[in-house]
């Protein structure tokens, strides 16, 4: 007799169990489906944002070698009057010397943009972070575009000098200072290209936040 | 209970769309304002030509523009710039009418900005290097100060910056609404 109702008993919970598990069943995939997909998001910001740290980390050495090689240039020519000693610095031009100081916070801010970077890894679905790197990056471009335009525009004057304005080109007596500051500013506008495509990767994951 | 969350679901929806909608209207309005202060930069850079009231039996003494190739970079850049965003008035109408932003188009509307910015701030930039300059010469390079012969060709071309210093800062000002709008979709 007690095997008979231990077998009963048995009958009854597999049917309620069977009840029980079939809207289970029939919720399970579409559940299991939408976590996939956040997973693949997730998965796709995390690339995102790992290309992004090194792409940051170009364009620190690329802001950081434009401002050494622009502070670093001095040329004395070899000749001399008695009251002259024909010498070349980054001084001597205010325009470059602004251009070191904005190489300079380019290069403070793009460190200290490091951690921020780092969160966003951790973090694929965040959004504040990346929409406060977006913000930041787009000031800095116009910061370092306005440094690498205007030292441009004094490369260039240097080069070719100008006959309407009376402006000789000093290119031809200060060689070597002259190639220096072509390569810091050249250096500068990497630097240009390499932050334009950080904020648009950092559009792209932004994209896809959810 | 059922009823009055979704009327509450209902009615977030409907201040959501109300502030995108506010979002859009405001991105329209600083491209016009951006488009005026390009647009007038390249024309006041562009119609410089001042003549000097003396000349010798050779020389004639005039500025222009084109004398120095910086400033005709600067003129072409902002016109460049004020065209990208007169087209880019019919997208900005466009997110006023729909109402949901699109992900994709916002996406290409910043790199775009971001691109024209850079452009429009390396020939402000370049062009306030050589104003620098044209007002106080250097020393070291032998370079005379010309403001102090061409007097109204220095003040137009001083004038001429402001406007485009403006759209930069609108631009970064557009920027940031497509980041909003983007990351509140």
């Amino acid at each position: 007799m007690e095997k008979s109702e231990s077998t009963k008993i048995d009958v009854v919970e597999t049917n309620k169990e069977r009840k029980g598990k079939a809207p289970l069943l029939g919720t399970a995939p579409v559940v299991a489906a939408a976590g996939a997909v956040e997973h693949a998001k997730g998965g796709a910001n995390r690339g995102i944002a790992i290309f992004d740290l090194i792409l940051r980390i170009a364009a620190f050495a690329s802001a950081l070698g434009a401002a050494v090689a622009m502070g670093t240039t001095e040329e004395t020519l070899p000749f001399f009057t008695q009251f002259f000693q024909f010498e070349a610095s980054y001084d001597d031009l205010p325009t470059f010397t602004f251009f070191v100081a904005a190489m300079a916070i380019v290069v403070a801010y793009l460190v200290l943009s490091v951690p921020f970077s780092i969160v966003c890894i951790v973090r694929p679905h965040a959004v504040v972070p990346r929409l406060l790197l977006i913000i930041f990056d787009t000031v800095i471009i116009a910061l370092t575009t306005g440094a690498a335009g205007s030292s441009a525009a004094i490369v260039y004057l240097a080069h070719n000098g100008n006959q309407d304005a009376n402006w000789l080109a000093i290119c031809q007596q200060f060689g070597d200072f002259c190639q220096r500051v072509s390569g810091a500013v050249v250096a500068a506008f990497v630097t240009v290209v390499i932050l334009i495509f950080l904020v648009v990767l950092s559009a792209s994951a932004l994209r896809r936040h959810r | 209970m059922k009823a009055g969350a979704v009327e509450l679901g209902h009615a977030s929806k409907v201040t959501q769309r109300g502030v995108n909608r506010g979002m859009s209207i405001l991105d329209l309005f600083l491209r016009i304002i951006a488009i005026i202060a390009t647009l007038g930069s390249a024309i006041a850079m562009g119609t410089t030509n001042e003549t000097l009231p003396f000349f010798t039996q050779f020389v004639r003494f005039r500025a222009k523009y084109s004398d120095l190739p910086t400033f005709t970079f600067f003129v072409v850049a902002n016109a460049i710039v004020s065209a990208y965003l007169v087209l880019s008035l019919g997208m900005s109408i466009f997110h006023i009418m729909r109402s949901r932003a699109q992900a994709r188009l916002l996406m290409y509307t910043i790199f775009w900005e971001v691109a024209m910015m850079a452009l429009l701030t390396a020939g402000a930039s370049a062009s306030a290097a050589i104003v620098y300059l044209a007002h106080k010469g250097n020393t070291k390079t032998n370079w005379f100060p010309i403001c102090q012969q061409y007097d109204s060709f220095c003040h137009r071309t001083s004038g001429s910056l402001v406007g485009s210093f403006i759209g930069i800062i609108f631009f970064i000002l557009l920027v940031l609404l497509s980041a909003l709008a983007l990351s509140r979709r």
